[in-house]
């Protein structure tokens, strides 16, 4: 099961508000398919901005979110945090492996 | 080959397998869904309604893996709706296709979720080229096929003809489950008196909130008994059931003026209902008397297909995955408007 940390990043002056969420994945390979999957949505308001980053010696998957205002970063990591439910849930139940030994594929 | 499908434009979350075969039928391996059902009175939102899809996503695909046998090695593509329909109850299924689509190794197909339903009627009613009448809670269109696209010939100018319904539902409080629709229709059978209505045909199509703010108010007059109470010319008192059955009536006579405007400009004889309104049985009805008169038929699916559904979508996709049409990763987005005759349809002459 993964966790989450969440740390305040330096601060831009345009996106004072900030926060990076950590999430540590069983592999690199997961924390590669998770950011490609999230990063298909865009961000629908201009006033919040996200990256991404992986750490080349563990699977560690950063989320990094930088907002105008407080609210925006509220709403923004808001529907991250949903849309990581579901991501995490279908690595978690379907991959190919879990499959493989649950249906006996 | 094998397609899967997920659908989630609006409350029903619907997985469907679905496998072709050159020369056969396709062949339905799987076709589950389950639907969020909001408390009488209310509406469904879409930020309930896509925390609904994301809780039941994972177990329908599983469901549908163990119930139909089939292996990921032996899917071929995995297919969502792309649009239309609500923001973010589509975007909660997408990602769950997209991430699929990730660890499997399978591309993706983006549906248009109304091709979905009008390829859907064509392959289990087998009509072949007809006027397709699509109407649900979000959609009101009058379509028909020419040149590889389906052309919108007729639509509802402001709300779905089902959002009318569903509407009407609510301000009388009537239970939502399985579906308002479907608790109006019963209603109806039992309603006697026919209120005149308004009756909004312009031209190739059709407005609805007008009705619904008529019939809203009558419902309140009936409801309340203010300034006074609601009878018919004759002094009857009217009933929550004679509304619903003259709604009905109304909205539906509509539709089929708009269907039979179509079928004469385009010569076709050949109706399909789509969408879950069709599966109305007095709509059915009534559109068969029209279509008889004209020396046609009309075709209509069960709820199993009216009804949203992942099949459509793994169908529909499958249908143009053949062409060699495939949504690249980064493209895999969902777009809340999504015009039947954006899609380029391939696979028809």
């Amino acid at each position: 099961m993964a966790t989450a940390a969440i740390t305040a990043s330096p601060a831009d002056p345009q996106y004072p508000h900030s926060l990076t969420i950590s999430l540590p994945l069983p592999s690199h390979h997961l924390a590669d398919t998770i950011q490609r999957a999230l990063s298909v949505d865009r961000e629908i308001s201009p006033f919040v901005q996200r990256t991404y980053t992986t750490l080349p010696d563990s699977p560690i998957l950063q989320i990094h979110y930088k907002a105008t205002t407080a609210r925006m970063l509220r709403v923004a990591t808001n529907g991250m945090f949903e849309s990581l439910g579901t991501v995490l849930r279908v690595c978690e139940e379907l991959d190919v492996d879990v499959l493989e030994k649950e249906l006996g594929e | 080959m094998i397609a899967l499908g997920l659908e989630g434009s609006a409350n029903k979350l619907g997985v469907g397998l679905i496998r072709h075969t050159p020369g056969k039928p396709a062949e339905i391996l799987s076709n589950i869904r389950h639907t969020f059902v909001s408390p009488p009175g209310e509406g469904f939102l879409p930020k309930d309604t896509a925390k609904h899809h994301r809780s039941w996503v994972v177990t329908l695909v599983k469901r549908s893996l163990k119930e139909s046998a089939v292996k990921v090695k032996d899917i071929d593509c995995i297919c969502y709706t792309k649009g239309p329909g609500m923001g973010a109850p589509l975007q909660s299924v997408a990602i769950a296709a997209r991430t699929l689509g990730l660890l499997w190794g399978k591309p993706l197909v983006g549906v248009n979720h109304c091709v979905g339903h009008i390829e859907m009627g064509r392959e289990i009613t087998g009509a072949n080229n007809p006027v397709v009448l699509y109407v649900s809670g979000g959609n009101t269109q009058v379509i028909a096929y020419a040149e590889q696209r389906y052309r919108i010939f007729g639509e509802a100018l402001d709300i779905a003809v089902g959002n009318c319904l569903d509407r009407f539902a609510r301000t009388l409080n009537i239970s939502n489950d399985p579906a308002p629709g479907y608790n109006i229709e019963q209603m109806a059978k039992k309603g006697k008196n026919l209120v005149e209505l308004p009756y909004a045909v312009k031209g190739m199509d059709c407005s609805f909130s007008g009705i619904l703010a008529v019939v809203d108010m009558m419902a309140a007059q009936l409801l309340s008994g203010k300034p006074k109470p609601l009878l018919t010319p004759e002094g009857e008192p009217v009933t929550r059931e004679d509304l619903c059955f003259s709604l009905q009536e109304t909205v539906f006579a509509m539709l089929v003026e708009i269907t039979e405007r179509a079928m004469a400009h385009v010569g076709s004889e050949q109706v399909l209902i789509v969408g879950g309104v069709g599966c109305n049985e007095r709509l059915q009805e009534m559109m068969g008397l029209m279509a008889r008169d004209r020396g046609g038929s009309v075709y209509a699916t069960d709820e199993r297909f009216c009804i949203d559904n992942g099949i459509m979508i793994a169908h529909a996709g499958l249908l143009a995955y053949k062409t060699g049409f495939v949504t690249p990763l980064e493209e895999s987005t969902c777009t809340q408007r999504f015009r039947t005759d954006e899609v380029l349809v391939k696979w028809r002459d």
